[in-house]
């Protein structure tokens, strides 16, 4: 069921326009990530999606329930709020106040419950593993944790959209994995998100849809076995374990219904003739030879190769 | 040295490439000096409104009244009660009140009393109108009293005029007097060489012949009776005749019996002396006929002068009963009256206290004024500072919930203040008690306007440092503009009636009056109101300042995230 349906949305700022004609859907359950490169207007989009600003043209709906149908975004701000969760790109709590007291502030003045506001807050606590910090000054908390904490002011109050502006910026790889399992754990609950970032093979990971922005238009959008389809390759890649006799591996690939081979150092690309037989001869040789390899891509591209196409095209 | 010059450089950089901190650093002490500058840069007087009360406005009230404004001084007129007059000091209307009598004339030997009434809480202003007063009164007194002078001496130079003509009079009377004098003195004289001492010789005539010549005249008488006989007279005639001449005959003989004597002198003698002696009393009696006509002649002369003499003593009486009764008109004769005629007694609106008492309404205000500006811009940057600040902007709330809040804060922490300040005060100032619960609530009011004030000035800067030097700034020239330091009156005219909107002013007007004066919220209301409209206007403008905000804060997030995206293209070109 649709959540947030953006309607030939346009924004302009000084009448410079930043996004133009932006049509996507956000359905109930999704992980949705916007991508793009830096300055290609995501951030206008999220903003967009969360009413923070309105849309020079065009509509933001919002459904609420399946009975009431669609509500403007803009025009039900106040009540649309209570629905919505935001993680701004940096650090948006009290750091004066401990990771408790900024919970338990923010879900006051959402209105929440005092007896589910508490439960929320414990479960919050135990979910993002801050609970033996609850009672540290959120300002002496570390970078991961404080991304965690973040996350938890946003989802204090159940949301049913939870939208996050770049959720692993300036964090380390451990950090940012962290991020992510967190994330697709809220995601478990029933939790729609919106994710706006540039480490696309983060979103690649955990989002079932995707719009690739580019140049203040959405360049494509949906679900991200759609998206790639246009770009299905003609080659497959093979990565080679740091050491193997590349060289063998070469030879032997020869023999097979080959028409290129690009080497990338322990990375081969192959485009084969008859790629069933050349990835059945390859594989067959590899068993026979007692070697081993990382991974082999055989069909689809990668979420980065098909940014880096459709922003190059452009 | 050369570290020191550079870092000091990059300091001043950095304070005048952020806009607000240029302004503020630099246009603060001018906006300061230009607002001060304007208001005290006058020599005029100051602006005082005096209540001017009389039982009667006469000619004399008016002419005070006119001379008072000639000043420019703002007189208000008071013809029902006195004390109506002395309640408008307490509340401010006017400054001092004076009650004239009537009558500035002095009739008698008691000086004219004038008494004005002050307000000795104003400290910095009462001496001053004391003063002022009384020099205008010294003014006027000096008038008055050169009027009685005047009048003293246009009386005297009128004896003067009056006793110089009459002089004249008095002399001629006096020449008419001396020439009187001489006349009777020589009259005196003339009088007193008058011989009449009369003879004194012993006439011894002798009886004998006497008696001959008796005899003799006897028979002669008896020859004549006989004679008378023979005469053709009637017999009637001859009767009378006979019976006298009988009658005669009968007395000589009577005579020829007494003097029969021998020793007696001759007659003849006696005769002749008698004769000389007679002559004598005749010769002198001549000499003092001719002198009586004489002197009598000089007394009608010296009566004439002396009648001529009276009548210019009759004149002159008349003159010097004028002078009499002219001068006898002066009333004021006491030297210390004709010197001071106007006397001026200051009564004092409130009983005396100490400058604690006076200065209290007015630090109480300062206080809450700076704190409350302080904590309300504090406040606001705090909050636009804070790294939650955009999260607040998803929340479902009202734009006046966090204006709200934040007052609140502002209060809550004013209200402690003012608390412990108003306890402690009472230690001081046990008498206050009962004033307390209303000071508290025009503390209240005050700190609204300030809080909001400040939460101004948070709204317009983006540092705090900033807004805390805006808000010190926007404090100094309140409280420059409120009397506490400069009397108000002294401000420039077209600038003073601006003042009494200051809400500084108004603030520590309000505590005064129920401090100083216990007056009642009844009779204060305009004031109140006064105050309660700033903090809804202020309000608005705060609530129209947030939604600014919200546009203002989209646009610089935008901006931010935008140089952030710049900064880092440049850093993975760097890398590369």
């Amino acid at each position: 069921m649709e959540l947030i349906e953006l309607k030939e949305v346009s924004k302009a700022y000084n009448k410079v326009p930043i996004l133009e004609d932006v049509n996507i859907t956000i359905e109930e359950g999704d992980i949705y990530g916007i991508i793009g490169v830096s300055g290609s207007g995501k951030t206008t989009l999220l903003n967009l999606i969360t009413g923070f600003i309105p849309p020079t043209k065009g509509s933001v709906l919002y459904y609420s329930s399946a009975v009431q149908g669609p509500r403007d975004l803009n025009e039900n701000l106040h009540k649309m709020k209570k629905h919505i969760g935001f993680t701004p790109q940096h650090n948006s709590f009290y750091p004066k106040l401990t990771v408790k007291e900024n919970l338990l502030h923010f879900g006051n003045l959402y209105g929440v419950k005092r007896a589910t506001l508490i439960s929320n807050v414990k479960s919050l606590l135990h979910f993002t593993k801050l609970f033996d910090h609850r009672d540290k000054l959120s300002e002496h908390l570390s970078g991961g944790m404080r991304r965690r904490l973040d996350i938890a002011c946003s989802l204090v109050h159940k949301p049913k959209l939870l939208i996050m502006d770049e959720p692993t910026a300036d964090l380390d790889q451990v950090l940012q994995n962290e991020i992510m399992y967190l994330l697709q754990e809220v995601n478990k609950q029933g939790i729609t998100i919106v994710i706006a970032s540039h480490h696309l093979d983060s979103v690649e990971n955990i989002c079932n849809k995707v719009a690739i922005i580019h140049e203040g238009k959405v360049q494509s959008h949906g679900l991200i076995d759609d998206v790639k389809k246009p770009f299905l390759k003609d080659h497959f890649t093979i990565n080679l374990r740091p050491g193997s006799n590349k060289s063998i591996v070469v030879s032997s690939l020869q023999r097979l219904p080959v028409k290129k081979i690009v080497d990338r150092g322990n990375q081969l690309i192959i485009y084969p003739s008859d790629i069933q037989k050349t990835v059945s001869g390859l594989l067959q040789f590899f068993k026979e030879e007692n070697l081993y390899f990382n991974d082999l891509d055989i069909r689809k591209p990668s979420l980065i190769e098909i940014f880096e196409k459709i922003t190059q095209n452009k | 040295m050369k570290s020191l010059l550079l870092l000091t450089k990059k300091n001043l950089k950095l304070l005048l490439r952020a806009k607000a901190s240029a302004l503020i650093v630099i246009f603060a002490p001018l906006l300061i000096i230009l607002i001060l500058g304007l208001s005290y840069n006058t020599s005029g007087p100051f602006g005082l409104r005096i209540g001017v009360y009389s039982t009667s406005f006469t000619e004399d009230v008016n002419s005070f009244m006119a001379s008072l404004q000639e000043q420019e001084f703002k007189i208000v007129k008071y013809e029902a009660s006195l004390n109506e007059c002395v309640e408008d000091i307490k509340l401010g209307f006017v400054h001092t009140c004076i009650n004239v009598p009537e009558s500035l004339k002095v009739d008698g030997n008691t000086a004219k009393e004038i008494t004005f009434y002050v307000d000795p809480s104003k400290i910095n202003l009462v001496y001053m109108i004391q003063e002022t007063l009384k020099t205008k009164f010294n003014f006027k007194a000096q008038q008055i009293s050169q009027e009685i002078t005047a009048n003293i001496l246009t009386k005297l130079s009128a004896t003067k005029t009056t006793l110089g003509e009459k002089s004249s009079l008095l002399s001629s009377a006096k020449e008419k007097g001396l020439s009187a004098s001489t006349s009777t003195e020589s009259v005196r004289a003339t009088l007193a060489s008058l011989d009449l001492a009369l003879p004194v010789n012993i006439y011894n005539v002798s009886v004998s012949n006497t008696t001959a010549r008796i005899t003799t005249a006897s028979s002669k008488i008896e020859e004549a009776i006989t004679k008378v006989s023979a005469t053709n007279l009637t017999a009637t005639e001859k009767a009378a005749i006979r019976a006298l001449l009988e009658d005669a005959n009968t007395k000589l003989t009577s005579a020829s019996n007494n003097t029969n004597d021998s020793g007696s002198t001759s007659l003849t003698t006696i005769i002749s002396s008698l004769e000389t002696d007679l002559n004598s009393a005749k010769t002198k009696l001549s000499t003092a006929s001719s002198t009586i006509s004489t002197t009598s002649a000089s007394l009608v002369t010296a009566t004439a002068g002396l009648q001529e003499s009276v009548a210019s003593l009759d004149t002159v009486l008349v003159a010097l009963n004028d002078v009499q009764s002219n001068l006898n008109s002066i009333t004021v004769t006491d030297p210390a009256t004709i010197a001071s005629p106007l006397v001026t007694k200051i009564e004092k609106v409130s009983p005396d206290s100490t400058y604690l008492n006076y200065l209290f309404p007015a630090l109480l205000v300062l206080v809450v004024m700076f704190t409350s500006l302080l904590l309300g811009t504090t406040l606001v940057l705090m909050e636009k500072n804070s790294p939650a600040f955009l999260r607040n902007f998803f929340l479902p709330l009202h734009k006046v919930t966090f204006i709200a809040s934040t007052y609140l804060t502002t209060l809550v922490l004013i209200l402690v203040q003012i608390v412990i300040i108003l306890g402690v005060s009472l230690f001081f100032l046990h008498d206050s008690l009962t004033a307390i619960p209303t000071i508290f609530l025009i503390l209240l009011l005050a700190a609204s306007v300030f809080t909001f004030l400040g939460m101004g000035i948070g709204y317009l800067f983006t540092s705090e440092e900033t807004g805390v030097l805006a808000s010190i700034s926007l404090g100094s020239i309140l409280l420059f503009l409120s009397g506490v330091i400069l009397p108000l009156e002294s401000v420039s005219p077209w600038l003073r009636d601006l003042t009494f909107f200051n809400p500084y002013v108004i603030a520590e007007k309000l505590i005064r009056e129920v401090f100083i004066f216990n007056s009642p919220l009844s009779m204060m209301w305009v004031d109140l109101l006064t105050l309660l409209g700033y903090v809804v206007v202020l309000f608005l403008l705060i609530l129209i300042a947030e939604s600014m905000l919200h546009h203002n804060i989209v646009n610089r997030f935008m901006r931010h995230h935008h140089r952030q995206v710049r900064e880092k293209e440049k850093l993975n070109k760097t890398e590369v």
